[in-house]
């Protein structure tokens, strides 16, 4: 499988930008670790991109550098069309763990973003009250994060980055830590939302199955140096949008794309 | 722990303190010891009494005396829980603000943080002597003696909780648009309160230990000077009823701020 580097013709409606993006760094032993190798990807607005590959390929880094924790050691990131300098509320951030604040509520961590900008307390709480309602936790507006379960925090934190409404949100392995019936809700809740919402989504996972469900489109990478060895239209989930979520599971398309994407890690390991 | 093993705890811990008290009283009683260097239990119940309560001066006499050396017990104990709060007060204040600084600003770390350890590693009644020449026998140099005990340990904690601040915390906090004043106001120092109020905890009882060892120059009223002045008068109940007073006082201070520790960090452990 080559590396395919997709092509856009256009820039309007581009939402992120990867122009040969590379990076290293040096551990504290001295070793120089080659985290990511030239990798150029854009992603029009409004896609969602699910970037599969197993721990090591790169895939944080990336999500770091267009997040603005990182600044890559070679090439440029692009968010909107301007130069990432550093963390903006443009690029919201759904993280493995959920980082919710325990000296607050469910509801003030969620209106935080809209806080940060002075938005009205009126204002934060309707947008707080609406973002809970799509994450189904609204039932627990007025509890601390750490008497909920580990699925709610994750929809608590979900909830919070909507509210704080970014053109693009990145993830990072959201249900990652999560038990397997709990992760398949949540993902059947984010697809709902993300058809919905026709946000920008970036999405890091080492599941290859979450990453066909999820995305239009998945980028496979591999480890060491991290590179792009797959970047595949999915097709499915526009297709059968009349499915119901459990079932688009079985569409024989869908199996074959993850079997083929599966097959794709495997080659590049031997 | 269970129900059952806390009943058992509580029972073998009551069942212990009865035989020590027991053990002192048959000691005392057969007068193994002179009773100038172990009185009884009786005696020392009974000079806690007459401490805290006005009485005749001598059982046959209309002379009338309150309390010890002009103040009931308490009342010194008061006195010293006064000094601890003015001193350990200002601690508690300026200890986070530097510690806040110390811990974000890298090169205020580095001009100051050898200074720091230099007075934490001193025995603070080493440097009394220092301090009251500078500011008198008076409570003033108290207050600054407990300032400076209770100081580094509440700094170095601050800047402890400062630096382990998760990076991912203030990652979510940028990401959700927050500028640096308000990461640092609304995420770092929330999420330092833990180690901060370790830190109290820690100062209250070493300055606890300093104010009573203070007291016995110029320290009435106060429970550490009323201990040593029994002592020298060879009231050796009182003495032992003020040393009971002292260690009690250590024991409720701590789980004050124990308890407001939990009260103001409910997810301590828990997130």
């Amino acid at each position: 499988m080559t590396a395919a580097v997709p092509e856009t013709p256009t820039s309007t409606g581009v939402a992120i930008t990867l122009d040969h993006v590379s990076h290293r760094y040096i551990t504290d032993a001295g070793e120089v670790v080659h985290a990511l190798a030239d990798t150029s990807i854009q992603i029009p607005a409004g896609q969602f991109v699910c970037v599969v590959g197993p721990s090591g390929c790169g895939k944080t880094t990336l999500l770091k550098a267009i997040a603005g924790f990182l600044r890559p050691t070679g090439g440029r990131v692009l968010a909107g069309g301007q130069p990432v300098e550093g963390p903006g509320a443009e690029r919201g951030v759904v993280f493995q763990q959920a980082n919710l604040y325990p000296w607050l509520t469910v509801r003030k961590n969620v209106e935080l973003g809209l806080r940060f900008r002075g938005v009205a307390a009126a204002q934060r709480r309707a947008a707080a009250q609406e973002a809970l309602e799509l994450v189904g936790l609204s039932r627990f507006i007025d509890a601390k994060p750490y008497e909920l379960s580990g699925g709610m925090q994750q929809r608590c934190q979900i909830a919070r980055v909507l509210a704080s409404d970014p053109g693009i949100i990145l993830m990072d392995e959201p249900f990652g830590a999560l038990d397997a019936i709990t992760r398949r809700r949540l993902q059947n809740e984010l697809l709902a939302i993300a058809r919905q919402k026709k946000k920008t989504i970036f999405f890091i996972t080492h599941s290859v199955d979450e990453a066909v469900f999820l995305g239009d489109r998945v980028v496979v990478m591999s480890p060491r140096p991290g590179r792009v060895v797959m970047d595949q239209p999915v097709q499915i989930s526009s297709h059968y949008d009349h499915l119901l979520l459990d079932e688009l599971r079985s569409v024989p398309e869908y199996t074959q794309l993850r079997d083929r994407i599966s097959e794709a890690i495997r080659e590049d390991e031997h | 722990m269970r129900r059952r093993d806390r009943t058992v705890a509580l029972g073998l811990q009551v069942g212990v303190f009865v035989a020590l008290m027991v053990l002192w009283w048959a000691v005392a009683k057969a007068e193994l010891v002179r009773p100038l260097y172990l009185p009884g239990p009786g005696a020392v119940w009974d000079a806690f009494v007459d401490a805290n309560r006005c009485r005749p001066i001598s059982a046959d006499s209309d002379r009338i005396v309150c309390g010890e050396q002009g103040y009931y017990l308490w009342g010194h104990l008061l006195a010293s829980l006064q000094r601890m709060a003015v001193g350990v007060g200002a601690a508690v204040v300026l200890g986070p603000v530097v510690g806040f600084l110390m811990g974000s600003i890298r090169w205020v770390r580095v001009a100051v943080e050898p200074y720091l350890n230099f007075i934490r590693s001193l025995p603070p009644l080493g440097y009394l002597g220092l301090l009251i020449v500078w500011f008198g026998i008076g409570d003033l140099s108290k207050y600054w003696l407990l300032f400076l005990a209770a100081f580094p340990p509440i700094v170095i904690a601050t800047i402890n909780g400062i630096r382990n601040n998760r990076e991912d915390r203030i990652h979510a906090a940028q990401s959700l648009g927050a500028s640096r004043l308000q990461v640092a106001t609304r995420v770092v120092l929330p999420s330092a309160l833990p180690d901060i109020i370790n830190g109290v905890r820690i100062a209250v009882g070493f300055a606890w230990t300093t104010v009573v060892a203070a007291e016995l120059q110029n320290g009435l009223p106060g429970i550490g000077g009323l201990a040593y002045q029994a002592g020298v008068q060879l009231r050796t109940p009182l003495v032992i009823a003020c040393i009971i007073v002292i260690g009690l006082a250590a024991i409720a201070l701590d789980s004050a701020i124990k308890r407001l520790g939990e009260v103001l960090v409910p997810w301590q452990g828990r997130a």
